[in-house]
């Protein structure tokens, strides 16, 4: 932002009104995001209401809608930075691997860790993801395929290495094992399950689902 | 809101067409009041199930729920303590028949352990697509922010895990499953497999046949993970 302010103010001098003018505009965004942020932790999706968050932001409702259309599209916004920072953090986690069940298993645990401390928040995102009208939106989002392919990646390089065999399965593979990365989110929201308890629990579905694809 | 009065009367209707005399209430309340709230319990459980199919989970309220069913929204509270414990009788009534049904079914199914999975799920499918609203609903309000986190999980149907897990022991002492496949695992990854397939069902409109087909690969690739090596 601040490159922003000091080219105009430089190259266009006497236009400085709409740069302060757009730089309040993101700071009242950024305001929103973070009311918005803690009333969908603290109330959940359906708990939070626009009103809340613009009187926890210290604004109007109008003001609020000013910058987003609507409940939907805030939670949108922030899941998706939310999930641009998740991809970050797990494909990191996977360059820490040592063969493809411990890149996985590194990888999911760095989505547990992420949301370890915001569990509400995975809570609203997955039942934002089965309703019909937000779901397949959500789950086609770039953020989300990026994590998918990053599975498929690991898968990519075990058979480079000679770890698995390639065979027409890869796919699906690759999908399930997203899918058993998101169904242990239950566990972590309903039963409190730890990190520890995630991870062997990721370990031992990734050797199932992996089984038939190994080198022998 | 109608007042409890109105309810306690318009209850007293279909006792009154099953035969209960006023003096049969008189000498006999207990066992009257008993069928009075079970009436007014299928009543509601019914009007539930269309409405949560029909409008989903999020688009009914108690309130409607209450004036299908054609009782106060006071006695829908006198027998049922939330939004989400209706939904889980609806569920529970209608998964009764189903397992009544696969508890016929499965002793006599043969072949592999992956082939009597994938005709136990076959039957999941074509029991559940007939209402995919109101399954839809019981996948949705899993994550229901107002419920206590106690609440009873999607996924944890436990009636279910018995039968994979049975399936999976009858596999070991036929050979088909690894003696220390660990069973909870496995029920794991079907049960993940099972409700992701339901997507299909949600986004992409598919029947039956399809969502089989799909949990049919799916089976296949977990079964790799249990028979042995």
């Amino acid at each position: 932002m601040m490159h922003v302010t000091t080219i105009q103010a430089t190259d266009q001098t006497g236009v400085k009104a709409p740069t302060r003018r757009a730089l309040a505009k993101q700071q009242t965004r950024a305001k929103v995001l973070a009311a918005a942020r803690r009333l969908f932790s603290e109330e959940g999706y359906e708990g939070a209401t626009i009103r809340d968050i613009a009187s926890v932001a210290g604004m109007s409702t109008g003001a609020v809608f000013a910058n987003f259309t609507d409940k939907s599209d805030l939670f949108r916004e922030i899941m998706m930075n939310d999930m641009v920072a998740l991809a970050d953090s797990m494909r990191e986690a996977t360059t820490h691997g040592n063969g493809v069940d411990d890149a996985l298993v590194r990888m999911f645990t760095a989505g547990y860790n992420f949301y370890r401390t915001q569990l509400p928040l995975a809570r609203a995102a997955f039942s934002v993801g089965w309703s019909p009208q937000e779901g397949p939106a959500l789950r086609s989002s770039p953020p989300v395929q990026s994590l998918r392919d990053l599975i498929a990646e690991q898968l990519a390089k075990g058979v480079e290495s000679g770890e698995l065999r390639a065979d027409t399965q890869m796919q699906l593979r690759a999908d399930m094992l997203f899918e058993a990365y998101l169904s242990n989110y239950p566990q972590a929201i309903f039963e409190g399950w730890s990190i520890e308890d995630l991870q062997a629990r990721s370990r031992d579905q990734i050797g199932i689902l992996l089984a038939g694809a190994r080198s022998r | 809101m109608t007042s409890p009065q109105d309810a306690l009367s318009q209850d007293d209707s279909p006792a009154d067409a099953e035969g209960v005399r006023p003096e049969d209430v008189a000498t006999s309340t207990p066992s009257a009041r008993q069928t009075q709230k079970e009436a007014t319990r299928n009543r509601v459980i019914d009007a539930a199930r269309e409405l949560f199919d029909t409008n989903g989970y999020q688009g009914t309220t108690i309130r409607e729920i209450a004036s299908h069913a054609r009782v106060s929204v006071g006695s829908v509270f006198t027998t049922f303590a939330s939004k989400y414990e209706i939904l889980s009788q609806v569920m529970q009534d209608r998964l009764d028949g189903l397992y009544a049904e696969l508890d016929r079914v499965m002793p006599y199914l043969r072949g592999s352990t992956a082939d009597r999975l994938r005709t136990m799920f076959a039957i999941h499918f074509a029991f559940e697509v007939r209402h995919k609203r109101l399954f839809l609903a019981y996948i949705g309000a899993t994550y229901d922010w107002t419920l206590p986190t106690t609440s009873m999980l999607m996924g944890r149907n436990q009636r279910l895990q018995e039968i994979i897990c049975e399936c999976l022991a009858k596999g070991a002492l036929g050979g088909d499953v690894h003696p220390e496949a660990d069973p909870q695992e496995v029920v794991d990854l079907l049960m993940g497999a099972y409700v992701w397939t339901y997507r299909l069902a949600a986004w992409d409109d598919a029947d039956a046949p399809a969502m089989t087909a799909v949990m049919d690969r799916q089976i296949a690739l977990i079964a790799t993970g249990f028979e042995p090596r």
